[in-house]
C-alpha cells in the first residue's frame, strides 16, 4: 500500500508541469481572493517559475504539496528560494496567494 | 493519523527527490550538435482559440525587426551580428510575394542592426555597434542611409537597440557594457575585452562609487598567474576608491535617448537600465520599455534577477546597477551568501527606482514588443512581448528552457499570460523539442491596421560555454484571427 501510494503520487507528481493559457486556457479565477493571489504570485514567484512551470526554478504546477507546506516553503525559503516574511508578504496575501497556485495547478485538469 | 503522516512524508520526499533538477543546467540552447537544418511548421505553435499563425518567409539570416512604411508593405532587418562574434552584412529587406526578399540596403561592418521602424518617410534603425560604436540610421526606401546620431558606448555586451518614433523624435535604448558595471573575464569571454581593453561602462550623470573593487585573472596577459583590479566604470585593470566621482555624459550607457528624426544633438530621457532592448509607445503616448535583467556571470554575479517591463518617465533612474526590479541587490535572494552577495557599488544613489509594470523570466531575454490598439485583434492596450529565451549556461543556470515564446501583459495589473509557445510537454525552442515551431522569437509588431501581429524569430542559437548561431534558420511569421480580413 505504501508503495502504491508513493508511485501514485510520483506518477502525478512528475506530469507536466505546463498551464499555457494557449495550451490548456487561462485559470478560471473565481474569487477577488484568486485573483489578488495572482497579481501576488505575478510579482513575487513568477520571473523563476513562470506559469507555475520551471524555469530558474523548479516547477510548481505538478507538485502536489497542500497549502501549509506551499505556505512554509515561502515563509522560510528552500535552497536558493528566497525567504519572503511578513514584512514582504503579509498574512491575507499569502494565503490567497495560495488560493491562486492550487487553482492554476488544476487548470486544464 | 500518523501512519498516514508517515507515507506522506515518504511520498514528498521521493517526490523531491525523484523531481528535484539535477545541478547540471538545462537552458533551452544546450542543444549539442544537431542539424542545422530548421524544420518550419505553423502546426507546432499553439495560440488561444480563434488565432491562427503562419511562416510568411523563411531562410533568414538573424533577423531582428519588421516595420511597414505607408503603404503598409512589410520590411525586415538582418541583425549582420550575432552572439558569439559571428559578423555577417546588416541588411534592411522588401519582404515580397511568395516569401521573397529584394534588398533595399546594406549596413557595415558595425552590426547587430538590432530593429527598425517606419515614420515620417523614412526608416530608422539603431545600429548596434559591436565595432564602432552605435548609430542611428535614418533610410530612405531607395536606400539612402544618413547617421543621425553616433558614438553610441556599444562595443561591450550590449548594444544600441529599440528604435521607437513618436512626435518628430527617434527613441533608442542603449544597453550596457557589462553584466553588472564591472569589466572581467566574462567580457574577455564575449570577445570584446581584447579588442576594446579600455572599454567601460559610462554613467549619464556624476556618480559616487562606494570604492568596491573586484580582484580575477587578467586575460590581457599571456601569464596565467597574473592578476587585475577592477572597479566600477571604470577600465579593466583599474581599481576605484570611495567617493570617487565617475563622471556622467550623454550618450551613456543602460540609458533610453531620443535624438530629432531631423538629426541633431542627443538627449537623455531615462538612465539605470541594464538592456533596454524594446521601446514602443501605446496609442496615448506612454513609453513602454523591456530590460533584461542581470545575469549570473561576470565579476559581479546577480542571482534570480527578472527581465522587466518599465512605464519610462523622463528623467527617472531605474536602478542599475545596485537595484534589480526595484530592489536593492544587497538583499539576500540576489546572492549566494556573504562572499558573493553583491554589494552597492554606488555610495549614493541616484533616485529611487519604482517597480516596474511586469517582471518577466529570469534569463528569459524578453525583447521585442508592441501593444494592441485594434478590438479586431483583440486584447486592445495589452504588451505583447517577444521572448528570445535563455542562454544558459553562459547567463546562468536554469532547470528549464526559459522563454522562446509570445507572452501577453496587462500592463495594470502585471499579469503575465502565454499567446505563442510550442506544443509538446516542455517548453522550449523548436530545436530541443525536435519540432517546426518557434525558435528564439526576439520581435513583435502589429501591421498598420492592427489586425496582424507579425513575429521575427531571429533563428537557431544553440548554447554551450559560448554561443553558436546557425544563419539562415530565420523566420518571420504572422498570428492574426481566425477569418480576419486582409
Amino acid at each position: 500500500m505504501r508503495w502504491l501510494t508513493i508511485g501514485t503520487l510520483l506518477v502525478l507528481g512528475c506530469g507536466t508541469a505546463r498551464r499555457s493559457e494557449p495550451l490548456v486556457g487561462p485559470p478560471q479565477l473565481a474569487s477577488a481572493e484568486e485573483r489578488h493571489g495572482q497579481r501576488v504570485f505575478m510579482q513575487l514567484c513568477n520571473q523563476c517559475h513562470p506559469g507555475g512551470d520551471a524555469g530558474l526554478a523548479p516547477p510548481l504546477n505538478n507538485k502536489p504539496a497542500p497549502a501549509g507546506v506551499i505556505k512554509l516553503q515561502v515563509r522560510k525559503g528552500l535552497g536558493r528560494m528566497p525567504a519572503f516574511p511578513e514584512s514582504q508578504l503579509d498574512g491575507r496575501s499569502l494565503d490567497d496567494l495560495v488560493s491562486y497556485v492550487l487553482r492554476l495547478r488544476h487548470t486544464g485538469r | 493519523m500518523r501512519r498516514n503522516g508517515g507515507y506522506g512524508a515518504v511520498g514528498m520526499a521521493v517526490l523531491a527527490l525523484a523531481c528535484m533538477p539535477r545541478f547540471r543546467s538545462k537552458g533551452g540552447g544546450e542543444i549539442g550538435e544537431r542539424s542545422a537544418v530548421r524544420r518550419v511548421s505553423a502546426a507546432d505553435v499553439a495560440l488561444p482559440p480563434g488565432y491562427q499563425i503562419e511562416a510568411l518567409a523563411t531562410g533568414l539570416t538573424f533577423p531582428t525587426g519588421v516595420a511597414f512604411d505607408d503603404r503598409g508593405e512589410a520590411y525586415v532587418v538582418e541583425s549582420g551580428y550575432a552572439p558569439g562574434e559571428v559578423f555577417t552584412t546588416p541588411r534592411l529587406l522588401h519582404l515580397r510575394e511568395g516569401g521573397r526578399f529584394d534588398v533595399v540596403t546594406e549596413g557595415e561592418r558595425n552590426g547587430p542592426w538590432n530593429g527598425v521602424a517606419w515614420a515620417d518617410g523614412a526608416f530608422f534603425v539603431s545600429e548596434g555597434g559591436e565595432l564602432e560604436g552605435g548609430r542611428i540610421l535614418r533610410i530612405t526606401r531607395d536606400g539612402e542611409t544618413t547617421v543621425l546620431a553616433s558614438g553610441m558606448p556599444s562595443q561591450g555586451d550590449h548594444h544600441t537597440d529599440g528604435p521607437a518614433v513618436r512626435d518628430g523624435w527617434v527613441y533608442f535604448g542603449q544597453g550596457t557594457a557589462t553584466n553588472s558595471a564591472v569589466v572581467g573575464e566574462d567580457s574577455a569571454a564575449f570577445g570584446w575585452l581584447k579588442r576594446k581593453p579600455a572599454h567601460h561602462d559610462v554613467p549619464c550623470q556624476n556618480v559616487t562609487l562606494s570604492g568596491q573593487n573586484f580582484t580575477t585573472k587578467n586575460p590581457l596577459t599571456p601569464d596565467p598567474d597574473d592578476q587585475a583590479t577592477t572597479g566600477a566604470f571604470l577600465p579593466f585593470g583599474t581599481p576605484s576608491q570611495p567617493g570617487q566621482v565617475v563622471r556622467g555624459q550623454v550618450p551613456c550607457s543602460g540609458a533610453v535617448m531620443r535624438v530629432r528624426a531631423a538629426g541633431g544633438p542627443i538627449e537623455l530621457v531615462a538612465w539605470g537600465f541594464r538592456n533596454p532592448y524594446g521601446l514602443a509607445f501605446t496609442p496615448d503616448g506612454r513609453l513602454f520599455v523591456t530590460d533584461n535583467g542581470f545575469d549570473e556571470r561576470g565579476s559581479r554575479p546577480v542571482f534570480g534577477a527578472a527581465d522587466m517591463l518599465w512605464d519610462v518617465k523622463p528623467g527617472q533612474w531605474y536602478g542599475w546597477p545596485d537595484f534589480a526590479e526595484g530592489r536593492p541587490v544587497s538583499m539576500d535572494r540576489y546572492g549566494e551568501g556573504p562572499i558573493t552577495q553583491p554589494k552597492m557599488l554606488l555610495a549614493s544613489r541616484p533616485g529611487e527606482p519604482p517597480s516596474p509594470l511586469a517582471y518577466l523570466g529570469v534569463h528569459s531575454s524578453s525583447d521585442g514588443l508592441d501593444v494592441s490598439r485594434s478590438a479586431a485583434f483583440g486584447h486592445q492596450g495589452d504588451v505583447f512581448v517577444a521572448q528570445f529565451g535563455d542562454q544558459a549556461p553562459v547567463v546562468g543556470k536554469v532547470t528549464n528552457p526559459v522563454g522562446f515564446k509570445v507572452v501577453r501583459i496587462e500592463p495594470d495589473s502585471g499579469v503575465i499570460a502565454d499567446f505563442a509557445v510550442n506544443r509538446g510537454k516542455k517548453n522550449g525552442p523548436a530545436s530541443k523539442l525536435g519540432t517546426g515551431g518557434l525558435e528564439r522569437p526576439l520581435a513583435v509588431r502589429f501591421d498598420p491596421r492592427g489586425t496582424a501581429l507579425y513575429l521575427v524569430d531571429f533563428g537557431v542559437l544553440a548554447m554551450d560555454s559560448s554561443a553558436h548561431p546557425r544563419q539562415g534558420t530565420g523566420v518571420l511569421w504572422r498570428i492574426t484571427r481566425k477569418g480576419a480580413a486582409r
